[in-house]
Formats: structure tokens, sequence, C-alpha cells
């Protein structure tokens, strides 16, 4: 291999070239401060490529003659500026201003919520069709769909609450025992699990795992045209894909808040015997005597609206993905945003209708 | 002349079942050199394995004098710079604007800055037959025809000596499928290429093709021209060569 070289002959205006030129040749090229180049002398180029070759036309200019060259570097050479020639410049994509940002953003929103009414409509239909044919139900793809979105879920679920039960039973208890209401700490612990800790973060978790997960699987199918697939032998994509997700996890968040529930009361337990010198039995004691069917209740019963529209949110961006690789990251982090922020206002919603009403 | 793939007694064997069992060919410098053989016959595979992909269980593959699968990880990156790949269905990055794709190469392996590797990427378009206007364009917004070219393209960014390409015309209709054949062999005598590919394609074989390969029962039933092959007596090859002149009776039929 020789090495690349170039020098500038001032006299005769000429840039000699000579050695390998491939697209590593650049550092080899001399600076011509703005002189033109007249002839361009390749009489000493072993090698040549189309790289090389790019590179010299560029420096030299489209004007220069063409001098010494070998006969296939002149081929080359000659194949490359006609076709540098059609390539022309294409103007770089216009930077967008932070009001076109946020224009763009909100019409994305809207969209959103546009197509998300729109699901709802098909889906309501499809249930219409299928609510008095039972034996159109896919009770199989149920049964997986539970075992994958309830089962699956439960260590995750068990470990995060009993984890978060530590924690605010430890800080409440911190602050009770100042003044010597150990005891109380069982009352704040568990109306903030029932009613508020568990069913928000059983939902975010599930939201991430399974609403991430259902949007990869049905955009990767819709990327593989097996949603075509499906449509084309006569069954519905909804009622095939969508309903059983949407029925599992409405069964299953419930499910998972309770043993959330569970969970965190058994954290609170655990901190309450160590830092409180509550025992075992008289935080059970303490739980029967507060613990109402109410509080419980109002915990269990946002779960299955929050599964809904964690259900649907992903289904309905994993339908709508696009045919690449790249659609099904955006539309599975647009998932999960989406389903949060549902969340949080749903929960939102729910504080302010309870307390309303009493509840 | 000088060889530059040679591969020598080669064994595959996947999922219990052997692929290739001794297999031995050689592409010199140069050759446009196609390989063909029934379904299940182990062309992609051989081809993966060629190109450093998988390894194979026995014999030696040797590109431009280099055992591939006894290089150190610093001689197969300098290997791989010297070949270009062409996949099935163009594996073109969807993230990638189609210049971005095309200069991906350029950007890794060499010092250029990037307008520079963008200009170089867009001379590589341009040689692939494909108008300017596409360079911005994303991957998933053009034909599959389309997206083979950006795919030739990104496998010529960095001016291998040797190409590979796995079914070029597969998926393309008739008119593209030979356009793009004629652009492979235009591309390889103007830029001296060395081309290795696979193809089902008849058309392909008899118009840009220097050398045919066959793969049978994981060895090399033969090699040469068309025209030598149809005296070799093996049942899977009358019914492939068979099955395109009764495609040209029915044609003069009508």
């Amino acid at each position: 291999m020789a090495e690349a070289r170039a020098h500038f002959d001032a006299t005769e205006g000429a840039l000699i070239a000579s050695g390998d030129w491939h697209a590593d040749a650049v550092g080899a090229l001399p600076d011509l401060g703005g002189k033109t180049v007249r002839i361009l002398d390749g009489a000493g180029i072993a090698q040549l490529d189309t790289n090389g070759a790019w590179l010299l036309l560029d420096a030299a200019g489209a004007q220069a003659e063409l001098r010494g060259f070998q006969p296939r570097h002149l081929v080359l050479l000659q194949l490359v500026a006609k076709h540098a020639a059609r390539t022309g410049v294409v103007p770089a994509p216009r930077r967008e201003g932070a009001i076109e940002l946020a224009g763009r953003g909100a019409v994305a929103i809207w969209g959103h919520v546009v197509g998300l009414l729109d699901f709802v409509g098909r889906l309501s239909i499809e249930l219409a069709f299928l609510i008095g044919r039972p034996w159109h139900w896919r009770w199989r793809e149920f049964g997986a769909q539970v075992r994958d979105v309830f089962v699956g879920a439960i260590p995750i679920v068990a470990g995060m609450l009993f984890l978060l039960g530590v924690v605010f039973a430890y800080l409440l208890g911190d602050q009770a025992v100042r003044y010597g209401a150990n005891i109380f700490v069982v009352d704040g612990l568990l109306l903030a699990m029932l009613r508020e800790v568990s069913p928000v973060i059983v939902a975010v978790l599930v939201a991430g795992r399974t609403g991430a997960a259902i949007t990869a699987q049905i955009g990767t199918m819709k990327v593989n045209e097996e949603i075509d697939a499906i449509a084309t032998l006569g069954l519905s994509p909804l009622a095939v894909l969508v309903i059983p997700r949407i029925v599992a996890l409405l069964l299953a968040l419930p499910l998972l808040v309770f043993i959330g529930d569970i969970a965190g009361m058994a954290g609170g337990m655990l901190v309450a015997k160590e830092q409180l010198d509550l025992s075992y039995r008289m935080f059970s004691d303490r739980m029967l005597d507060v613990i109402n069917l109410k509080t419980l209740l109002v915990g269990l019963g946002k779960a299955p609206v929050f599964a809904v529209f964690i259900a649907m949110i992903a289904c309905r961006m994993g339908m709508t993905v696009s045919r690449d690789a790249r659609s099904v990251g955006e539309h599975t982090t647009s998932t999960v945003v989406q389903s949060l922020v549902a969340i949080i206002i749903l929960n939102a919603a729910f504080a302010v209708t309870f307390v309303q009403l009493g509840i | 002349m000088e060889t530059v793939i040679a591969v020598e007694n080669v064994g595959t064997v996947l999922g219990g079942h052997a692929i290739h069992r001794g297999l031995d060919l050689n592409v010199t410098r140069g050759e446009v050199v196609a390989l063909i053989g029934g379904s299940g016959t182990g062309k992609s595979v051989l081809m993966r394995e060629i190109i450093g992909l998988l390894r194979p269980q026995s014999g030696r593959i040797m590109l431009f004098g280099q055992s591939v699968w006894d290089a150190t990880p610093d001689q197969v990156n300098a290997l791989r710079r010297r070949f270009g790949v062409l996949f099935q269905d163009g594996a073109l990055f969807s993230s990638l604007s189609v210049e971005d794709n095309v200069a991906a190469p350029l950007f890794e392996h060499t010092v250029l800055p990037r307008a520079t590797c963008r200009q170089l990427a867009r001379l590589k378009l341009a040689l692939a037959g494909l108008p300017a206007d596409v360079a911005r364009k994303r991957p998933s917004e053009l034909s599959g025809g389309m997206r083979k070219r950006v795919a030739l393209a990104r496998a010529l960014a960095l001016d291998p000596e040797l190409l590979f390409l796995d079914e070029p015309t597969s998926g393309l209709d008739p008119i593209s499928a030979r356009a793009f054949d004629h652009l492979i062999r235009l591309l390889a005598d103007s830029l001296g290429l060395t081309v290795f590919l696979i193809t089902h394609d008849l058309d392909t074989l008899f118009s840009i093709i220097d050398r045919v390969i066959v793969l049978a029962a994981g060895r090399v039933l033969g090699s040469g021209t068309v025209d030598e092959l149809k005296n070799i007596d093996d049942a899977w090859l009358r019914d492939y060569f068979a099955a395109r002149s009764l495609g040209r009776e029915s044609a003069h039929g009508n």
C-alpha cells in the first residue's frame, strides 16, 4: 500500500497526487487557500476508488484538466464526475422553533384524544357483537393473557408494595413516636396504602410492564403483517387481540391491587414491631378495628378504571404502528407516557369526586 | 488470478441437520459468481459463514488470503472494510434517513468530516441510480426496488473490492429486476468489483453472471457457465432450467 500524497504546484496551477487514494486519503489534500486548480495530475496514483476520486475532483473543481491518469482511473473519474453532478445540493431541513414544536405537540395530543375516542367506538361495536355470542370469545388467548399479566406481575407488585409499606411505616412511626401515638401508625398506613398508594403504584407498574409489552407485541405483529393476515382470515383483530387483553387486565389489576394492599400492610407490620414495639397481634387487632369496607373498595374500585385505560391506550398504540422498527419504539414510549398521564388525571378526578360525595 | 474467496472443506451442522459436508469453492478477483441451489441447501448459511456472522463446525474460510475464523477482531474489522453486503430485505436502519444509512459506514470507518461523508453518500446513491431527492427521506417512504438500491449504495459506501448480494432481485418486478441486474454488472465492470450473489432468478443467471456454482446435498454439485451446467445430469438442475424454457414457450404461445 502506498501512502496517498498530494501537493500544489503554484507555477502551473497543478494539484499533483500520488499513492493510493481512498476515503482516508482526505488528510493528504493540501490547503489550497482559495487558489484555482487548472490541472489535476494523477500520473503517480497507484490505486483509486470512487471515494478517492470524489475527494480529488472536489478539491480540484470541475474545470480542472485531468492529466497523466491511467486509463482505468480516468474511466472511474468520469463516472464519478457524471454522477456527482447529478447529486446536487439538497437544502438542509429548516429547524423548528419553540412555537412550532408546541403546536406540533398540541396537534399530536389532540390526535391521541380523538384516536382513543375512535378506538372506544370501534371496540363498543365489537363488544356489542360479541356480547351474545360467547363461542366467539377467545378464551385460550384470554387465559394466556391472565397468566402473563397477573401471575407474572405478582412478584414485582408484592415486592414493591412491601418496600413502600416499610418506608411509609418507618416515616409515620418516626413522627408518631414523638407524640406517643404509636398505635395510630396503623390507621395512617391502612388509609394511605388501601386508598392511594397501592392502586396508583400498581397501575404505574402495570402500565410500564404490561402496557409496553402489549404495544410492542401488537406493533411487531403489525410490522409483520400478522394483523392483516388475521383480518384476511375473516377474524376481527379487535376480538382476537384487543378484547382478551382488555378483559385480562380488567380482571388482573384489582387482584394485583389487593395483593399490593396485603404486601404493603405486611411491610408496615414488620417495621411497627421493630421500631414502635407494636406486636403483630396488636397491629392486626388495631387494623381490624379501623378497617372498613369503604376504604378497601375505594382503592379496589379505581383499579378497573385504570386497567381499561392502560389496556386501551396500549392496544391502540400497537395497532397504529407504521411499518418500521423506529415506529414500534416511539409508540411503546408513547403508551407508557399516555398511561401514566391517564392514571394521574383519573386519580385526581377520583379524589375530588370522593371528597364531593363525602366518601 | 488472485483468489478472493476460498472455502475449504467446510462442514456445518444446524439444529442437528448437516447442512454442508466438506464444501469447497473458490472465487477469483473480478468474477461475478452466482450461488444457486434448492431451498434448504444452505446458500444463505454459507454466505453468513463467509462474511463472519456464523461459525462453521469444521473447515476453513479464507477472504483475501486471511482466514475469517482465525483472525483477531481487529483483522476481522479490517476485512469487513474490504467487502460490502446487500441483505435480502435491504436491512436499512429505519431510524436513519436514506443518506445517513449510506453514510453510516463512512461515519464509522473513516476520518472524513460528516458533511463530506454525506456528499459521498449522495454520490453512491446516484451511482445506484437513485434521484437526488430520496437522500433525506426515510427508508419506510421508499418502494421495495428503491430500498434495494439504497442498500446497494450502502454496501458500496466504503468502495469494497468484494460485494455479497443475497437474492438481489427477489421481491422486485421483472423490469426493476433486470434494471438492478444491469446496474450490478455496470458497477462490477466500472469499479472492478468481485461479486458473489445468491439468486433464484434465472434471468439474472443468463444475463450478468460469469460463473454459476450449484449447491446440492451439502457439496458443490458443479460450477461453470450456464451452458456447461446444462450438461450435468441432475434431476434438480434439469427441473430448474426446464422452468425457464417452459416459461419461454408459454410466452411465445401467447
